[in-house]
């Protein structure tokens, strides 16, 4: 794959330009649209590899956008927006948005998201029918079919719970899972006395998981909002 | 202005005599009721008579009020008195439901002793004259009850035999005399109603006759007798009837005893009520106990239409849907629009299944009260009375509450609007030092760019830099301090890792942070907490954030949470300067800021802590500040430790 194709919807020039900047100073390819019909439009006919999306458009609300694309195309969608509130991060994932970012956001923050989003697209793109029954991840492997996780070669004893929770978030990687995603698909319930559950489980599998609890290499807290599995560099990837 | 209410058919042009000189002379009506032993012994007939006059008078809009008493002419002149009253409308028959002494006599009365009061009399002419003639016919329609009946006869068959086992025993038959006007004494105490009393009394001296006088078993006598007949039935007859009297103001006596304890148990119950909810509960404490049946209640919104109705159950097995049909909250709407009671039992939609009472303030209707009259039989006028009463209270506490409130948003708006002029006055001079900045150092970069070395124009793009970043930190807070103190800030409470919160809160520390030793100190890496993790991760930036700014580089500033009962509690402690006693207290005020007097050495609008207190107010948690050991600052604060439970 090369030269991926970037999106990028912002109604406003200022900050357009501010993303313009960055992705040129990195090489990336993108092109630019201003409102909600020409964002699907060029979703269709550019077919982006990724897309960086303002909900507040002039012309249509960019969680409708995300609902109409997710109905035919998996491609990341990086929100941006001046929407902080924890309720509108978890509407936007919750409609299928991949990642959420504040304005104001730093630069280097928007690339990472951004090679965190691109990363899911090349693994994507490389994965095999075959592969379905393993998955790797840096030094993380899960092996569906025996039911077990290993971290450098060696297994990690996992409880039910926390295996589950491991799979659910390596079968999204890249893309946030929200509180209440996650209890409906490991608990089957949005019921409050599960939350806390959660959050144990998350903290005793992040431990199990990662070399250094304090800098997770895998797993992300999205205080308020949920959990993300991050996808390891590849070897041969700059 | 005030008119008697009465039975007499009258009553009722006095009262409409009194609305017309109420409203020509914009004076108050109130409608007294004053009830005199006779009152609990009406006619079915009179009773329904009254209970119009009632209803006419509040529908003229009447307040109406009882007392109780003997003599009608002198409660209607003390309770004059008392209440401030100038007028009295009456028609001579409502004065005489005593039946004592004449109509005219009553009125000279009530004008010997409140020779101030202006009299409207109306005449009673044309009207049959019902009060003197009614005290016959009560006393003849007594009411029969086997049970009197059969004390009646024992109580006359004792005294027979006592009579009978004295005279055997050689005393005079004169004691036997003595003996039936005792037992006619305890007839009257023991039955209800004046019938027994005369009965007995016929009896005793028939019983007498034909049992000690000469030709004895007949009842033919000496004519000598005929005297003796004649005293024996007269002193029997006044005895009994004066301890029926006795009786029957015992038993008011009573009443007004338990009414005015309920009133003021009523009102000390509103007294210690704070809130709508306490003074709801009042209502149903108290007509609950009086009335024993099932009761609801409509509170009106502020968009002055009734609210979902409150339930209260104090009968069994009641059943609710009746009661909230579209007809019953119809008329609780006409009761809320016209400020009068209506539904069963008064003359406004009576065909409803419960009774309708408006809880008034001075000046409109605060609540409607439904009371479910389908299981038992109409209240009486004792009950509704004392009702009105409760209600009177309960409408002036009410109001009482809604007054206060309305006090304390005025004193709300009037704060928040001086905080926005603080807020205003406080951003525009310390918004203008970093925009000037930004604005200054770009224009350089733009205009000179090209000249100026690399590590000039790097010390320029990061001054921009950093006065953009203390912006964003400044907008946040502005943006959540206006969120909290307006109240339109729901907080999303979630169990949140205390660890999970550090951890976000360091990742967004002041890029001068790097030069202080930053540490984290948490024994349970489990340990959880309810919070808006949001706003929580803010407090722990600020405070932070605070320590940097306060504290000379290099410091060490270590953040900790430990579980303390059922709060959790964080500290942020450094070892810097510390700061003085005298301030501790001022530091979480607004606009607020240590050294106030280096004006722009360094900036801060004094908000960071300011919002801090509120967001752990807002938990229900506490926040402060205290010396550190040795030295330095600790910002502690708590928040509800959230029980983990989990279960695989």
């Amino acid at each position: 794959m090369n030269k991926p194709q970037i999106l990028v919807v912002e109604d406003d020039m200022a900050v357009g330009n501010l993303i313009a900047t960055t992705l040129e100073t990195q090489n990336y390819q993108f092109h630019r649209v201003k409102n909600g019909a020409e964002a699907l439009l060029d979703a269709l006919s550019y077919r982006p590899e990724v897309m960086l999306l303002d909900l507040g458009l002039p012309d249509m609300d960019g969680i409708d956008i995300i609902k109409k694309i997710r109905s035919w195309s998996n491609m990341p969608i990086i929100v941006v927006s001046a929407r902080s509130e924890d309720a509108d991060k978890v509407a936007a994932l919750d409609a299928g948005a991949d990642d959420y970012l504040t304005k104001p956001f730093s630069v280097e923050e928007l690339l990472a998201r951004l090679r965190v989003a691109l990363r899911r697209v090349l693994y994507d793109s490389q994965k095999t029918s075959d592969e379905a029954s393993t998955y790797e991840n840096g030094s993380l492997k899960i092996d569906y079919a025996a039911g077990c996780a290993y971290r450098d070669g060696v297994e990690i004893h996992l409880t039910p719970i926390e295996y589950k929770l491991l799979c659910l978030l390596a079968k999204n990687t890249g893309k946030v899972l929200t509180h209440n995603y996650i209890l409906n698909e490991i608990w089957g319930s949005q019921t409050a006395s599960d939350t806390p559950s959660l959050r144990v489980f998350m903290a005793t599998l992040r431990k199990k998981l990662e070399v250094d609890p304090s800098h997770p290499q895998y797993i992300q807290t999205h205080i308020g909002v949920g959990y993300r599995m991050l996808r390891q560099k590849q070897e041969g990837e700059s | 202005m005030l008119v008697c209410l009465s039975a007499a058919p009258s009553n009722a042009r006095a009262i409409q005599a009194a609305a017309w000189l109420k409203e020509g002379s914009h004076a108050t009506l109130t409608a007294l009721t004053v009830e005199t032993p006779a009152f609990s012994s009406m006619s079915e007939e009179e009773r329904r008579r009254y209970q119009a006059h009632l209803q006419m008078a509040e529908t003229l809009g009447a307040r109406t009020a009882t007392v109780y008493g003997d003599d009608p002419a002198l409660q209607v002149a003390e309770y004059a008195r008392i209440s401030g009253i100038t007028g009295v409308v009456l028609a001579p028959a409502d004065l005489c439901q005593s039946r004592l002494g004449p109509a005219r006599g009553a009125v000279d009365r009530l004008r010997k002793l409140a020779p101030e009061l202006d009299l409207h009399l109306i005449s009673d002419r044309g009207q049959p004259r019902v009060g003197p003639r009614r005290g016959w016919s009560l006393g003849l329609q007594a009411r029969i009850s086997l049970r009197d009946t059969l004390r009646t006869a024992a109580v006359l068959a004792v005294c027979t035999l006592a009579g009978l086992l004295l005279v055997r025993l050689g005393f005079a038959a004169t004691n036997a005399i003595l003996i039936y006007l005792l037992g006619v004494l305890g007839i009257a105490m023991l039955t209800d109603g004046r019938g027994y009393s005369l009965i007995s009394s016929l009896l005793s001296v028939l019983i007498f006759n034909y049992f000690f006088t000469y030709p004895y078993f007949t009842l033919l006598s000496d004519p000598g007798y005929l005297a003796t007949f004649a005293v024996m039935f007269l002193v029997a007859l006044l005895g009994s009837s004066l301890t029926t009297r006795v009786k029957r103001q015992a038993v008011q006596s009573a009443d007004r005893a338990y009414r005015t304890e309920v009133l003021l148990e009523t009102s000390q119950k509103l007294q210690k009520a704070e809130g709508v909810q306490s003074i709801v509960s009042v209502i149903d404490g108290q007509l609950g106990k009086l009335l024993e049946r099932d009761l609801f209640l409509y509170l009106v919104g502020e968009d002055g239409a009734l609210q979902a109705p409150l339930r209260f159950s104090h009968a069994n097995g009641s059943d609710w849907a009746a009661c909230f049909s579209d007809d019953e909250r119809a008329a609780a709407e006409w009761v809320l629009a016209h400020n009068k009671s209506a539904g069963a039992g008064t003359g406004n939609l009576p065909d409803r299944a419960c009774l309708y009472l408006a809880v008034r303030g001075t000046e409109r209707v605060l609540a409607v009260v439904g009371i479910d009259l389908r299981e038992s039989a109409e209240l009486g006028a004792f009950e509704k009375n004392l009702m009105v009463a409760i209600l009177d209270e309960c409408g002036l506490a009410l109001e009482k509450e809604v007054m206060r409130r309305a006090k304390q948003e005025l004193e709300e708006t009037a704060r928040q609007e001086a905080l926005r002029a603080n807020l205003l006055r406080g951003i525009s001079h310390d918004l203008r030092t970093p925009l000037t900045s930004i604005s200054g150092n770009a224009g350089i970069l733009l205009e000179n760019g090209c000249v100026l070395d690399e590590n000039k124009r790097r010390a320029l793009y990061r001054s921009i830099y950093d006065d953009a970043m203390w912006l964003i930190h400044l907008v946040e807070n502005l943006l959540s301090i206006t969120r909290m103190e307006n109240g339109s800030m729901k907080l999303n409470i979630q169990p949140e890792l205390l660890y999970d919160v550090f951890q976000e809160a360091l990742s967004h520390l002041d890029r001068n942070a790097g030069r202080h030793h930053i540490e984290l100190e948490l024994p349970d890496d489990l340990l959880m907490a309810d919070m808006d993790a949001r706003l929580i991760v803010q407090v722990v930036i600020n405070l932070v954030n605070n320590a940097v700014k306060y504290t000379p580089e290099g410091s060490h500033i270590l953040i900790s949470a430990r579980a303390q009962g059922d709060w959790v509690l964080v500290n942020v402690a450094d070892d810097g300067p510390g700061v003085p006693d005298g301030e501790k207290k001022k530091l979480f005020e607004m606009f607020y800021t240590l050294n106030n007097t280096s004006g722009d050495g360094r900036r801060g609008l004094g908000l960071g802590l300011a919002l801090c207190k509120a967001i752990v107010t807002a938990h229900g948690g506490r926040i402060a500040v205290t010396d550190n050991q040795p030295k330095g600052a600790l910002f502690s604060f708590t928040l509800p430790v959230s029980e983990v439970n989990t279960h695989e």
